[in-house]
């Protein structure tokens, strides 16, 4: 008989509700299905079995907004194209992260001098919590980038301070 | 398969519409410097207005058969040219032999007769080449744009294009 069995049934496990909710969201944030250029190639090497993006739970890719904690925008962003990456995000539910994947959604990218339509990066749209350098960024790259964002929810808190005037 | 001139003897036997002359590439002159020859292949020019007579003559003659459109687009040569640049590139799966054409479409008055009754594969180059050189092909059936956004402002490939400040409130610096 496993050792755990039965061991737990009346007992109970103390922790903090921030610890908690931030564990429970680092370790399933689930990316959008969504790929603009060759990172998104790069995104998928992530997502398959050698590098394998669900041992840090967030291999889920959801082929919706409404179910996706993170938009990973791997590849060029021009204005035609960021009207609907706009639109993606505002339809995911709260709260969402945004990765962008790669030196065109960072900054435009080898585009930023002549693409005359390309946005010289994502984050004059959306919101980004996480930059990731290369053209295109190795696997690994993309799996730092997702940890860095794991630190980032790991260290918010859902707990209000209460205030000291009050 | 025939080589250029012979497929020109051929042109100019069965008198297809609009061909004005035909240009080879040549040495330049030893002598005089600012004579440096042409590169490239050999073309005929014609006029653009009967380009889709012209096409479709190519099309049905038996020796030529010219049954697939390579190619449609334009060039901008120079900011002081007056004329666009039409570049078509045919060839014929019969025979196995090519044909590159160039029409002069003035600036001042970019139109031209739309050649998808000729090819329908000019249709979508027909478009392209419309919003990135503002070349009106008149009779086109669906004259949207392809790449660009429904409201976007100049045509890019022109040489004197000046690149946007803003799009929709989101700035280009």
């Amino acid at each position: 008989m496993p050792i755990l069995q039965n061991s737990f049934e009346e007992n109970v496990l103390t922790t903090k509700v921030d610890w908690l909710l931030n564990w429970a969201r680092l370790s399933s944030i689930w990316p959008m299905t969504f790929g603009l250029a060759c990172c998104a190639i790069e995104m998928m090497a992530v997502g398959a079995a050698h590098h394998d993006i669900d041992r840090f739970g967030a291999g889920a890719f959801r082929a919706t907004p409404r179910q996706a904690d993170l938009m990973i925008v791997a590849g060029t962003v021009n204005f035609k194209m960021g009207e609907r990456v706009k639109r993606l995000y505002d339809q995911m539910p709260s709260p969402k992260y945004v990765i962008a994947m790669g030196a065109c959604a960072t900054g435009g990218g080898p585009y930023y001098k002549y693409g005359y339509t390309v946005m010289k990066g994502v984050d004059r749209i959306v919101p980004v919590d996480v930059y990731i350098a290369g053209c295109p960024p190795r696997p690994e790259a993309l799996l730092e980038g997702l940890m860095k964002l794991q630190d980032k929810i790991r260290n918010t808190s859902v707990i209000r301070k209460p205030s000291r005037t009050a | 398969m025939k080589d250029f001139d012979e497929i020109y003897q051929r042109l100019e036997a069965i008198k297809a519409p609009g061909l004005l002359s035909a240009d080879r590439p040549r040495e330049g002159d030893p002598e005089d410097k600012t004579d440096k020859g042409r590169a490239g292949e050999a073309f005929v020019l014609i006029e653009p207005a009967a380009a889709k007579e012209f096409l479709i003559a190519v099309r049905d003659d038996a020796e030529l058969a010219f049954d697939i459109l390579a190619d449609l687009t334009a060039t901008d040569p120079d900011t002081e040219d007056e004329n666009f640049w039409l570049n078509l590139h045919l060839l014929s799966l019969g025979h196995g032999h090519r044909l590159a054409i160039k029409a002069m479409v003035p600036k001042a008055d970019p139109v031209v007769p739309s050649m998808v009754d000729a090819h329908m594969a000019a249709h979508f180059h027909e478009r392209e080449c419309a919003e990135m050189f503002g070349i009106t092909f008149e009779g086109n059936p669906d004259p949207r744009n392809i790449l660009l956004p429904d409201d976007w402002e100049g045509h890019p490939l022109r040489k004197d294009y000046e690149f946007p400040k803003e799009y929709h409130g989101i700035s280009c610096e």
